[in-house]
């Protein structure tokens, strides 16, 4: 695999990170809890993109069977946070 | 040229990607930030795992090896799976916000930072 | 930079630092539940980057599914929002920066990373891969010499074969963990809720 063949993978990977950086900050930004949700939520789904994409520069196929993990955790951490949020308001 | 389309499919991806998460990081108020999370990211990762998947087919048949169909199979798998998901919690997190009580902003003064 | 690989590892190993600061910096505790949530995701991906797979997986489940709804059930019992006091704690710095340095001390004496007259690769290791790794295809010669139809994988073997009364009574620890875990965590009668609504709003 020569070294042209893989810049379009690392711009594609570094242009998720970018996102992911983004959406990190309005994790940290707020200013509701709902906005944090909303920006781990996309943080997950970055991850999961990044997994793929990393197993295909790095030529490991295990790391597809990481990302349907996390794609899985990802949806129901989602869930589960949002039941505490909607049955105890535990927040302003 | 299958190999350009799956490039060009994964660079659009990734622009989607990161244009939504800029949309999550510009937008003035949380309901706002829900558009670019749900429809932008939900697009920008079926078009990188399609760019992927392509990609995967390309290598092999240039190759001349035979098609890693697990791999594709996974990756189609883990789009599909994003798909359901990322709409469906986006929507579970305006349900909730909706039931907690959180306004839309209408349009009046800035209200950024009215938690901090 | 030449190996992409590396390129986004040290991406993701500087957001990881990131998301750490911001979740000590920030005064809302629910916001710093949640970094700790991304952090244990970027976690995940380095632990899958070097090798380690089942680390990997519990740290995706335990580190961002787990822990964050523990520590979520625990602020309900608690404020969400830190109390004002001083930021910088020297005694703290102190201890930190004492344990740190000793640990760094100590990884001195530890065998070059891959060193193959390394303690743990010369003593049981070998016997483990010989007993092992090898034995799929070994259906000649009979059952009792062999292990029945092992997986290649040499950690996955180790850990099945030699290690499952070890991980029988690690899962017995972790149940009553659980248990108590539970006990003291679950949700309160109506009136106990009331009073602790009250005791809050007069604190």
């Amino acid at each position: 695999m020569t070294s042209t063949d893989v810049s379009f993978e690392l711009i594609t990977a570094l242009l998720i990170l970018g996102g992911a950086v983004l959406a990190l900050i309005r994790a940290v930004k707020g200013p509701t809890t709902y906005d944090r949700v909303l920006a781990v939520n996309v943080f997950g789904t970055k991850t999961v993109i990044i997994l793929a994409l990393l197993g295909y520069i790095g030529n490991r196929s295990g790391f597809l069977d990481i990302a349907v993990l996390y794609a899985l955790v990802n949806f129901l951490g989602t869930v589960a946070l949002l039941r505490f949020v909607e049955s105890r308001r535990f927040f302003q | 040229m299958m190999e350009h389309v799956a490039h060009g499919l994964m660079i659009l991806g990734g622009f989607f990607a990161f244009s939504g998460s800029l949309g999550i990081l510009r937008m003035p108020d949380f309901y706002s930030r829900l558009h670019p999370a749900g429809t932008a990211d939900t697009l920008g990762q079926m078009l990188v795992f399609a760019g992927l998947a392509l990609k995967v087919i390309t290598v092999s048949l240039a190759e001349e090896a035979p098609v890693d169909g697990l791999s594709i199979g996974k990756l189609i798998a883990i789009s599909l799976l994003l798909f359901v998901t990322t709409p469906a919690s986006t929507h579970a997190i305006a349900r909730a916000a909706q039931l907690g009580g959180l306004k839309p902003w209408t349009g009046e003064k800035e209200r950024e930072d009215t938690d901090e | 930079m030449s190996d992409p690989v590396l390129l986004i590892n040290v991406i993701l190993l500087m957001i990881a630092v990131g998301a750490a600061i911001a979740a000590m910096w920030t005064r809302d505790l629910l916001g710093a539940v949640m970094l700790m949530g991304i952090y244990s995701l970027l976690l995940a991906v380095e632990w899958a980057n070097l090798f380690a797979m089942d680390v990997s997986y519990t740290e995706a489940a335990v580190g961002a599914g787990a822990a964050t709804i523990l520590l979520l059930t625990a602020l309900t019992r608690t404020g969400t929002r830190e109390k004002a006091g001083p930021n910088f704690h020297p005694t703290a710095l102190l201890t930190v920066i004492v344990t740190g340095a000793m640990l760094i001390y100590g990884t001195a004496d530890m065998p070059r990373f891959g060193d193959p007259q390394a303690p743990a690769t010369v003593n049981v290791a070998p016997e483990y891969i010989a007993q092992n790794v090898g034995k799929v295809d070994a259906g000649e010669d009979g059952p009792e010499n062999d292990f029945g139809d092992h997986v290649p994988n040499a950690v996955t073997a180790v850990l099945a074969s030699y290690r499952g009364y070890d991980t029988m009574f690690e899962t017995a620890v972790i149940f009553t963990a659980g248990v108590c875990v539970i006990l003291i965590l679950r949700p309160l009668s109506p009136s106990a809720r009331r009073e602790t609504a009250q005791s809050q709003e007069g604190a």
